[in-house]
């Protein structure tokens, strides 16, 4: 089974700890602009959303990569990008239909989530599972026996 | 006696307060009956280590137990016993 | 440097002029940041004389060394000036986001100095730094202010900024940030008023830096399992915000009623985080790199106090709550929207309103002054008007915007002000409290609890649980409380880390952050240095020890009901003990002896 980043949007809090974890195990520092997370806040409601990139099976940034500097793991199922092959054409940026790709203009890179190699620091440091790494499955499953929960709660006494 | 919950145990007792008609010499032994109507939920916001957690407050009377006696703390039927686990700061 | 910068942004309003100039590291590594940085810079470059709403006033806007990483809930700032309802040094702390994006915009510090001819607002992005215009948006609300200056700068850029009572000098506004943090207390957002600075607006694209990343994530990590495993920050504080302690203080009969004329209330828990919990609440929010979420997002769909917004917190919950004798959870949210709205310190309005329910009893304030409004006890209608027109410069609400000491003391009883130093009393009685009390009467800033937040001994229990009604050992607790938090405050962290983590953490975090070593001796001593520092601002301001009192109603008249009934405030026979212990003379002034000590010039 694979891995995914799980949201769960109803449990951010908007604290963007996951932006400095993202940015202190890529860039060595705390800068959100060069994390591959971001989170989105809107100060009125206070609701809050992380994003990050999808790892999508028929990925758009895939297709439109000339280089194939982006391509998908059939293994992990994770979209990788090799960054020495890279031209920074920007294709990607355009194709994503998430804007889960980044140009970093200081960094003169595209920047997108890596799953951190398999220990993903946004989940780590998330500190109410509003971002998770979880079976792919089992994430699904998950939210459907939260709401199975509330027939249970409906029909007992 | 009465006996009043706040926080977490309202919704693990479903009560905000009840008549405690039993008699109880002491805190403790209210806490031990408490536990075994309530159950483990109700425990472990309350007990740590086989003793009073140190970060519960209960009050007997309006006055907190861990400066008279803990779980010695003598009752009266007249009593009122609030307990709140910890939960509270700002 | 790490965790600083090395840079303070200087913007002199009345020329225009705006400077860049390095940070000195001697001064970052003894004032560390924030409050402490800030209360420097006011006593090196401000007369402690000085008229708080003139020009020669300063207003710094100042973060600290942990802002900006994830260090666990560590995204504070503070703003630092001479506050006009106190006449005292004032540091307002708050939290949101606006920090950490100045932090990211490469500062470590702003110093307005001066005033602007016409109403301005400071844009940053990054290193570009310029006053913009803001005549066509003076009058605006908080909401109404940031979407206007986004519109003109950025979707992204966070906003500092004041509504109309800081325009109108109320002497109890604040600054908002993040559109319902709030720099609260002591009139911050009046002082900024003053200057005709309408916001600061920030955007930020660059970091902060460590000096040793590895060992800064592992003691991050130490400490944030420690105030994840505490109950109260781990759990609590998220389920149920500050608002839970309202049933806590209630059953120990320290819920101050009715202008403080009581400690007990006995629908409290009509007002409780529990009731907030089931009713009014949507979801929790934090702060910048907080683990926390003590934040309410609520709603009122009451058509009558219909709102949405952040809060209430207990201070507010209390203040418009049991010290009206009102329990009506919708009304006291919709005051509490107003004054986040508007930008106003909601434990002095709310104070302020109290006091007048009780001139109004007593029939000096009348109805033809209030325009037919009965200012009557329990009148939650009449206390949300009141705070509406307070907010809005309007018929009574001018009278009640000086705060409850000039208003108490213009109907010949400023007895019935329940403040210290002319700053409100937050919501804990001194007579059920002793320790408390002391900090009360203490606090260089005027009344506040969170500056020595000895409820957590006294009521909760923790660190340790202390007898709240005795007066031995209470003098060292409430120094000892005190010297922690001025330095917990400097560092850009929130005081609820306190539920877990203490100076041992904080020195590690620092040393690891900055590569400037601190032990938990240093780093307690630099709390102790910046106290010191603040009293000799006061005092140089003309405070002396008759301002460290409680009104004569806590010292004189005993609580009637509650499980504390009998008892009054014990603070005269505590300060002598306080100021010896302090290594203060008998008359609280700092000795020779004690600020060569602490590295403080006389």
């Amino acid at each position: 089974m694979a891995k995914m980043l799980m949201i769960n949007a109803d449990k951010c809090t908007g604290c963007h700890n996951c932006e400095l974890a993202c940015s202190m195990f890529h860039q060595g520092d705390f800068s959100p602009g060069t994390s591959r997370v971001h989170v989105f806040t809107w100060e009125v409601e206070g609701f809050s959303v992380p994003m990050m990139c999808q790892h999508c099976r028929d990925a758009p940034c895939v297709s439109v990569c000339t280089p194939v500097a982006l391509t998908r793991d059939p293994d992990t199922g994770w979209v990788n990008l090799d960054e020495d092959k890279c031209i920074g054409c920007k294709m990607c940026v355009q194709a994503c239909p998430f804007g889960d790709a980044i140009w970093d203009e200081k960094l003169k890179k595209i920047l997108k989530c890596d799953n951190c190699g398999g220990d993903p620091q946004c989940a780590k440091f998330c500190p109410t599972q509003a971002i998770e790494w979880v079976d792919d499955q089992v994430a699904t499953r998950m939210r459907k026996r939260g709401f199975a929960e509330k027939f249970k709660q409906a029909f007992s006494e | 006696m009465k006996v009043k919950y706040f926080a977490i145990l309202r919704d693990i007792t479903k009560k905000k307060e009840e008549d405690w008609p039993e008699p109880e010499a002491t805190v403790g032994d209210l806490i031990r009956d408490l536990v075994v109507r309530y159950g483990h939920a109700f425990e472990r916001w309350v007990m740590k280590d086989g003793d009073l957690w140190a970060l519960v407050i209960i009050l007997v009377n309006g006055h907190d137990v861990r400066n008279l006696k803990r779980f010695a703390t003598a009752l009266s039927p007249d009593d009122v016993v609030v307990i709140f686990p910890p939960m509270g700061g700002g | 440097m790490h965790g600083w910068i090395g840079k303070i942004l200087r913007v002199d309003l009345s020329t225009g002029k705006i400077t860049k100039e390095a940070l000195d590291p001697v001064m970052a590594r003894d004032y560390i940041g924030a409050r402490g940085l800030g209360t420097k810079f006011m006593i090196d470059e401000v007369d402690p004389a000085v008229d708080p709403l003139s020009p020669q006033n300063k207003l710094i806007f100042v973060p600290g060394p942990l802002t900006g990483t994830y260090a666990p809930s560590g995204g504070r700032y503070n703003v630092v000036t001479k506050g006009p309802l106190t006449g005292a040094i004032a540091a307002a702390n708050s939290g949101g986001t606006w920090g950490a994006a100045f932090k990211f915009a490469g500062y470590d510090a702003l110093i307005f100095e001066g005033k602007a001819a016409k109403p301005v607002y400071l844009w940053i992005k990054d290193q570009a730094v310029e006053l913009r215009d803001a005549q066509h948006m003076w009058g605006k609300n908080i909401l109404g202010t940031s979407d206007a200056i986004r519109a003109e700068t950025d979707d992204d850029a966070k906003i500092a900024c004041i509504g109309k009572a800081g325009e109108n000098l109320v002497l109890f506004a604040a600054i908002m940030n993040d559109l319902h943090r709030a720099a609260g207390r002591s009139g911050v957002g009046a002082v900024m008023g003053s200057k005709n600075l309408k916001a600061v607006a920030v955007v930020g694209t660059n970091g902060v830096t460590t000096a040793d990343n590895a060992a800064f994530e592992k003691i991050v990590l130490q400490a944030r399992d420690k105030i994840q495993k505490h109950p109260v920050g781990g759990t609590g504080l998220r389920l149920y915000g500050t608002d839970v302690l309202t049933n806590i203080l209630n059953e120990v009969g320290g819920y101050p009623v009715k202008n403080f004329q009581d400690g007990y209330f006995p629908t409290a828990d009509k007002l409780g985080g529990e009731t907030l919990a089931k009713t009014l609440l949507k979801r929790p929010k934090g702060c910048f790199s907080c683990i926390i979420s003590c934040g309410r997002v609520t709603k009122v769909t009451n058509k009558k106090y219909a709102g949405e917004g952040e809060g209430p917190e207990y201070e507010s919950s209390w203040g418009f709550g049991g010290d009206c004798l009102i329990d009506n959870l919708d009304a006291v949210t919709k005051a509490n929207y107003i004054c986040n709205e508007n930008g106003m310190d909601t434990i002095t309005m709310a104070a302020t309103i109290a006091c007048a329910m009780e001139l109004y009893e007593m029939g000096l304030i009348t109805k033809a002054e209030t325009g037919g409004l009965a200012v009557e006890w329990g009148n939650a209608e009449v206390m949300v008007e009141l705070t509406r027109l307070t907010a809005m410069g309007e018929g009574f609400g001018k009278k009640l915007a000086v705060g409850s000491y000039r208003l108490a003391e213009s109907y010949g009883h400023p007895e019935l002000s329940m403040s210290v130093k002319k700053q409100e009393m937050p919501a804990y009685d001194s007579r059920a409290i002793q320790g408390i009390g002391l900090n009360f009467a203490t606090a260089n800033c005027g009344a506040a609890h969170v500056r020595g937040y000895t409820i957590a001994p006294e009521v909760l229990g923790t660190p340790m649980k202390v007898d709240k009604d005795a007066v031995d050992g209470k003098p060292a607790l409430v120094i000892q409380f005190q010297n922690l938090t001025a330095a917990l405050d400097s560092t850009g962290g929130c005081l609820f880390t306190t539920f877990g983590i203490g100076a041992p953490e904080y020195a590690g975090m620092l040393s690891a952050l900055t590569g400037v070593e601190y032990t938990p001796e240093a780093f307690m001593n630099c709390g102790e240095r910046i106290w010191n520092m603040e009293r000799q601002f006061n005092l140089a301001a003309g405070l002396t020890a008759k301002d460290d009192a409680l009104p004569p109603r806590l010292t004189k008249e005993p609580l009637k009901t509650g499980a504390s009934k009998g008892s009054v405030s014990r603070v005269p026979e505590m300060l002598p003990v306080y100021y010896e212990l302090r290594g203060w003379d008998a008359n609280g002034v700092p000795t020779q002896a004690k600020l060569a000590a602490l590295g403080l010039a006389q």
